[in-house]
């Protein structure tokens, strides 16, 4: 298979099988869990297949794909992978498929959901792939689609409420990332390589050999703070995360474990691959401000999901407080005021790398929380923390799982959480020690929100909920899920190297080709200084 | 033979225990009759058992590489038997390492011998410190001599800078420099800096080992015995209740006990070998969730659950200062190493220790300009970057200090951190014993004392301070407890705060040396106070006991040992129980630190008080439990000597907690401990400033050892006499006493308020502004959003209004318009053929006049 065709396969292949689903009787309910587990399986397959032939030395692209799509205006179908997109595609593969197992669970009109939850996975691989800005962006709203009514009919109480909210607030991000792009395509003169991200990375850090303008720097300033806001939508990062807790609470269990595993992740890979590369002087400009509000995002998540007497809420902040490394480890980019120089730029390479380990680690443990949520939703239909307890003697394998999942998300030494927080953690005395500090202070939030809610639901002397004669111990089907998800935890807290050398020589790369742009662009703002005198 | 076949048999004894976790949790879970089978704990003490001989022979291998043992010439063995041709008592020899007044001549040979000895190493490889002691070498012997100059090539920068600039910095040792570091595997490499996985052996780390293997051994034999009735399908928890009031019926867990004691041995042992700070602190976090587990492992009693989250966030506390000190460390020193990396003998990177270089004030090397502190290499000389002096401002050199020892405050207990170390008393008795007294706890210790060449004066002093509070505060506690576990808990809480403020007092050998003693001793008591409550069913109240010595006996000798050897008590012939050689060691350093520094006398009068007060609590428990007549008849009678399962690890550890320090510092233990002390300790650190603080060196240290035995030992013995009257022969009525002091024994008895404290300062607080945010997502963020939305539909309501009224008022207009032409055009729609067709040719005849006048060609 050539990695041309691969690239468009792990695309695609989700997309054909919903093809064909849609051609099944709508009663068929094992045919539509047994298909899309089948075809999410292959296609996850096809990811690692994809690994096994990623160079690791090779910095940039590989098995760059180019075609014409509407050539009037220059876009173009550009697919390729590089250390940053690969680690994703296949957490996107494998969280893909666990959901599918997850989604046995699923209770009415199964036909329309497996087909949007396949559909739903097609936009997620574009979005990963994609290396036109265009092709990014109409994947980014394929995502938007499937996902909206995946909350909307299949989702609780108030599912309504959840699927618009969520609807909207991307929907502004997806807008602000239109106009960015197109500020983007006009400045470079609308010439065929002007929504080419590859390109443009180079324009921003003046070694491109197609497109000779340069981006000033206010215009890097404006579109960085476009494209940001759209992505932090996404991360979600504070004061713009409020759709999280609504969206996660009502969804299904395997759509809140796409969301949390995958979709948020859809928000730091945007920043790393879309707003640094191309506004390099943006993102300096902008980086107190990106360590700031993940701070922020940090302690406010973490308080915030100690005060929720729902489980799923509780995960859901969590979330928030742990998305807020990823925005940390992005923007510790130190810059000497008066040198123009970085200072320390391998503290910075360090906090990229936590930043991108975290994504993959709450891949890994949101995805497991929320699906350990859901097991026990399953059975007695409630998320009161408060009406749980004495789990630990009911369903001990299950509370075993669920106890190792959420020390990872706790951040212990030997689980996947524990790295990437560490990382980014280190990385920030070098910015800002104020800001190091209070980041560093999450640890003890996140120790007690997490053991408490571990205390309320698992320990104790015995369920208080209603319900309780539904309390069965795990199935096989669950504990294959848990096991998996675990086990992986377990893996890259040991050898967090295996995904680190996959990064290591790509997010070198951005880190020089920024620091290139960086001075680029300042060196025009100081002649523009001398000039003005 | 070299440092890899060395750290091979230290990581078998490390990962055994993992293994040992992971089969018994498995095999606990799948197997047919989990809840009866004992395999999982034999499993368990095979793991550490092996670890143990694994230890031992990594010990052997190391003595051989660095000559401990060569005959007279042999390091420890000369450093031991220098001593024994003099007096054998301790309080009188103070002629230990110092050359210059040293009037032994066998000695000074000898030491002179390892001078030269280490410089040669260093030069050649042929010449090995034997060699140059001029003991006869068997030719034989040849190539482990070489090999041991292949260890002094490892040794380290001190002999580097020996070589370098003369005589003047090497402070006399006589030790070996046999410290082996190397790399398990790299974590992670961005630019510059690793992170990696490494291992870092010298002889503490091989005491640690050895002691931590040995009484873990010990504890799992023990634990086979108490742990027993879990060996159930149907276990009944005496203390946790259901709503309608009965008892808890639950599966035994016999299994997933020793899984989690396994699982703790692995992280303990880990903690020990880690190569660079980074991995302590991974294995710090890990030895305080086994902690939890442990703490928590009747997970139906509120109260364990409850003791099991406050010890772990108490410890995150502690973390959270570890990981300031940690991001400093990283920024300005781009490592987190202990020792350097070698390749062939070549420094190929530089690891903490070496980076900052001592003068010979003891001081660390500073910029002439700036005053911050400069990093050097491994000669001494600054290192350079982008042409400037790499350095360290001082205040940040104090605030890593002071990061690493939060860490170590709440590993290790110590004030404002202590609270939760009593309450982890709801564990089992096992778990007590070895985690929350002999190793864990310790771990706090141990780091200090690890980490002890990168703490400035002020950290030390802060060090000394807070052992010293700490020791006082919880022995004052430990005076009116009366379970007999919170007892031990409390006296725990004390000794270590012993070790903190020895250390704190630069006797770092002293504050490690009572660690191991300690070990010993405490990890007895608190398996003799196990047995005590497995044979009263479960009671700890020690009001109720009383006359147990008769029923139990094996029991109440051997915790008599322990309070003995706790309480510092000398013996004649040498034979002195281990604490008193200890708990000298540290006054004495006390001593001559309050000697050269007046103004902090507390840091003596303190310890020496409460050398008293430990002595009353202690026989006040032995008395209580073991002395005079039963205070409760019913559990007198059914009272009962434990399984010989449970009394053979007392048996074995009691004469350790007797004899372990046997020498005292001229003993095996202590000059192990000390042959990789940190170099400066030896002539200790002189003020610069006026305000500065001098710290002792060995010499000062020796001036005042025998003062100080003295009156540590004239404390303890009064302390036990009280004891001994109070409770022993009852000469007062306590219960009258307690009454007249009932505000002093109500502050004690409510631990100096420190849990009412933090509830009000911290947890509340906490929650507060938990909910606060909480709200304000609700109140604040989503009204934005909604009053977004509300704007949206208003306008959607208006785009609605115009839409009818406008536009679709105009479409409609067209459409109506439309419609009445049509119905006017009606008449001419009569359905005649010659009509229409004449109708069609105008059409077109007036279609085509108009194309060719507007157009014309």
């Amino acid at each position: 298979m050539t990695p041309e065709f691969l690239l468009s396969a792990i695309i695609f292949l989700p997309s054909l099988g919903a093809l064909i689903l849609s051609f099944l009787d709508s009663k068929a309910v094992d045919a539509f869990r047994i298909g899309t587990l089948v075809v999410t399986a292959v296609t996850f397959g096809l990811t690692l297949m994809l690994w096994s032939q990623f160079s690791y030395d090779e910095p940039g692209i590989q098995m760059l794909v180019e075609a014409d799509w509407v050539k009037t205006w220059n876009i173009y179908y550009r697919l390729g992978v590089d250390g940053i997109s690969l680690p994703l595609v296949v957490l996107t593969g494998l969280v893909s498929m666990l959901a599918a197992i997850a989604s046995w669970s699923i209770n009415k009109q199964h036909k329309g959901y497996f087909i949007l939850f396949l559909l739903l996975e097609t936009g997620m691989m574009g979005v990963f792939l994609a290396l036109d800005f265009f092709l990014f962006f109409v994947f980014w709203e394929v995502m938007l689609l499937p996902m909206y009514f995946l909350i909307g009919i299949w989702g609780g109480p108030r599912k309504e409420y959840a699927a618009i909210k969520f609807f909207l607030y991307t929907l502004v991000g997806g807008v602000l990332m239109l106009v960015a792009m197109l500020m983007f395509y006009f400045n470079t003169g609308g010439t065929t390589d002007s929504f080419n991200l590859i390109e443009l990375a180079k324009v921003a850090s003046g070694t491109s050999e197609t497109l000779t303008q340069t981006l000033s720097p206010n215009m890097q300033i404006t579109a960085f703070i476009l494209l940001f806001i759209g992505f932090a939508i996404k991360l979600p990062a504070f004061p713009v995360h409020t759709w999280l807790p609504d969206a996660h609470v009502e969804a299904p269990t395997p759509i809140s474990m796409i969301l949390a595993g995958v979709l948020l992740k859809l928000g730091g890979y945007g920043i790393i691959r879309v707003a640094f590369p191309l506004c390099p002087y943006g993102a300096a400009y902008a980086a107190y401000a990106l360590v700031a509000i993940g701070v922020i995002s940090i302690i406010y998540g973490a308080f915030a999901a100690l005060a929720q007497t729902d489980f799923k809420r509780l995960v859901a902040y969590s979330s928030v407080s742990h998305m807020g490394y990823v925005l940390i480890g992005l923007g510790v980019w130190k810059i000497v005021e008066a040198t123009g120089e970085t200072q320390n730029s391998d503290m910075w390479l360090m906090g990229i790398n936590g930043a991108m380990f975290q994504m993959i680690a709450h891949g890994i443990s949101s995805a497991g929380m929320f699906f350990m949520v859901g097991v026990i939703y399953d059975r007695v239909h409630h998320r009161d923390l408060n009406k749980f307890g004495g789990l630990m003697g009911r369903m001990p394998l299950y509370s075993g799982l669920a106890a190792g999942l959420f020390f990872a998300g706790l951040g212990l030494p030997g689980l996947c959480g524990f790295i990437g927080e560490i990382f980014v953690v280190l990385s920030t005395w070098n910015f800002n020690p104020t800001l190091a500090i209070v980041a560093a202070s999450g640890v003890i939030l996140t120790a007690g929100y997490i053991l408490w809610a571990l205390q309320r639901v698992y320990l104790g002397p015995e369920y208080r909920g209603p319900h309780a004669e539904d309390i069965k111990p795990i199935e096989a089907r669950e504990a294959t899920v848990g096991v998996i998800l675990l086990a992986l935890a377990i893996v890259f807290g040991v050898f967090p190297g295996i995904l680190f050398n996959v990064m290591e020589h790509s997010t070198a790369e951005l880190v020089e080709g920024m620091k290139l742009g960086y001075e680029q662009a300042a060196s025009q703002v100081s002649t523009t200084l001398q000039a003005m005198r | 033979m070299s440092g890899d076949s060395l750290s091979k048999w230290l990581m078998i004894a490390w990962l055994l225990p993992l293994l040992g976790f992971v089969v018994e949790i498995f095999f606990g879970y799948y197997s047919r009759n989990p809840r009866r089978s004992k395999a999982a704990a034999w499993f368990a003490v095979g793991c550490i058992g092996t670890g143990f001989i694994c230890s031992v022979i990594a010990f052997t291998q190391w003595c051989s590489m660095t000559g401990a043992f060569d005959g007279e010439s042999g390091w420890l063995a000369a450093r031991v038997h220098a001593h024994d041709a003099d007096d054998n008592d301790a309080d009188d020899n103070d002629a230990d390492d110092n050359d210059a007044d040293d009037n032994d001549a066998e000695h000074h040979d000898g030491h002179s011998g390892h001078d030269d000895g280490e410089a040669k190493g260093h030069d050649s490889d042929d010449s090995s410190p034997s060699d140059a002691a001029g003991a006869a070498e068997a030719p034989a012997e040849e190539e482990a001599a070489s090999d041991e100059a292949a260890v002094l090539r490892e040794g380290g920068h001190l002999l580097a800078v020996a070589e370098d600039e003369g005589d003047d910095h090497s402070h006399g040792h006589d030790g070996p420099k046999g410290e082996f570091s190397g790399v398990i595997y790299t974590l992670g490499t961005f630019g510059g800096i690793t992170l990696s996985m490494d291992y870092y052996i010298d002889s503490l780390t091989l005491v640690m080992f050895m002691m931590v293997t040995l009484i873990a051994t010990c504890i799992h034999l023990f634990a086979m015995g108490y742990m027993s009735d879990e060996l159930t399908d149907d276990y009944v928890d005496h203390f946790a209740h259901t709503a309608d009031g009965k008892h808890v019926h639950r599966p035994g867990r016999f299994y997933r006990f020793f899984a989690f004691l396994s699982l703790f041995c692995f992280a303990m042992l880990g903690l020990v070998l880690a190569g660079n700070i980074f991995q302590v602190f991974v294995f710090w976090e890990l030895v305080g969730i086994c902690s939890f587990l442990l703490i928590g492992f009747y997970t139906e009693r509120k109260t364990a659950s409850n003791a099991a989250n406050k010890a772990f966030i108490m410890n995150r506390v502690g973390d959270f200062g570890f990981l300031i000190g940690l991001m400093v460390l990283l920024t300005y020193f781009g490592t987190f190493r202990f020792g350097d990396t070698k390749v062939d003998g070549e420094v190929v990177e530089q690891g903490l220790f070496s980076m900052v270089t001592r003068d010979a004030t003891g001081n660390f090397v500073r910029d002439d300009i700036t005053g911050e502190v400069l990093l050097t290499d491994t000669h001494g000389h600054a290192l350079t970057e982008g042409g400037e002096n790499r350095t360290i401002p001082y205040m940040l050199l104090v605030v890593a200090g002071l990061g690493v020892f939060a860490g170590c405050v709440g590993k290790s207990a110590q004030f404002p951190l202590q609270t939760w170390l009593p309450d982890a008393m709801e564990g089992p008795t096992p778990v007590s014993a070895l985690v929350h007294s002999a190793t864990m706890v310790a771990a706090g210790v141990y780091l200090t004392g690890r980490f002890f060449p990168m703490f400035v004066q002020e950290v030390l002093l802060t060090i000394a301070y807070i052992g010293c509070i700490t020791l006082f505060m919880a022995a004052t506690i430990a005076v009116v407890v009366t379970d007999i576990k919170k007892v031990l808990a409390y006296s725990t809480i004390s000794q270590l705060g012993y070790m903190m403020l020895g250390l704190g007092v630069f006797g770092w050998g002293a504050g490690l040396f009572h660690l191991v003693t300690h070990a010993f001793f405490k990890s007895l008591m608190f398996l003799c106070s196990g047995s005590v409550i497995h044979g009263c069913h479960h009671e700890q109240e020690m009001p109720k006991m009383g006359g147990l010595l008769k029923k139990m006996p094996i029991t109440a000798i051997t915790m008599l040992v322990g309070v003995c050897a706790i309480a510092g008590f000398p013996l004649f012939l040498g034979l002195h129980f281990s604490g008193f050689h200890s708990k000298d060691a540290i006054v004495a350093s006390a001593l001559a630190f309050v000697n050269a520094n007046p103004t902090h006398f507390l840091l003596f009068f303190l310890p020496l008080l409460t050398a008293g007060i430990t002595a009353f609590y202690m026989f006040r428990l032995w008395f209580y439990t073991f002395w005079g007549k039963p205070r409760d008849q019913h559990l007198h009678d059914h009272a009962h000597e434990s399984p010989w399962i449970m009394t053979v690890p007392l048996l074995i550890l009691a004469p350790f907690a007797w004899l372990c320090a046997f020498g005292g510092e001229q003993g095996y233990l202590y000059v192990l401990i000390t042959g990789n002390d940190p170099s400066h300790l030896h002539d200790g650190v002189q003020a610069v400033t006026t305000g500065g603080l001098t710290l002792p060196g060995h010499e000062a240290v020796h001036a005042v050892h025998s003062q100080a035995g003295w009156l540590a030992m004239i404390a303890a013995f009064s302390g036990a006499l009280l004891a001994y009257l109070l409770y022993g022969v009852g000469i007062v009525d306590l219960d009258r006493m307690k009454a007249q002091l009932s505000k002093v024994h109500g502050f004690l008895l409510n631990k100096w308020h420190f849990d009412e404290l933090y509830d009000s300062l911290f947890m509340k607080p906490a929650h507060k502004v938990a909910a606060f945010c909480a709200w304000f997502d609700k109140a604040v963020f989503d009204n934005i959003v909604h009053g977004f939305a509300k704007v949206g539909i208003v306008i959607a309501q208006w785009d609605r209004v115009f839409d009818e009224k406008v536009v679709d008022g105009f479409v409609n207009l067209l459409g109506d318009s439309t419609k009445s032409i049509g119905n006017s055009l009606k008449v001419v729609q009569t359905g005649r053929l010659r009509q229409y067709v004449m109708f069609i040719v105008l059409g077109v005849v007036t279609l085509f006049a108009f194309v060719f006048t507007t157009f014309p060609s």
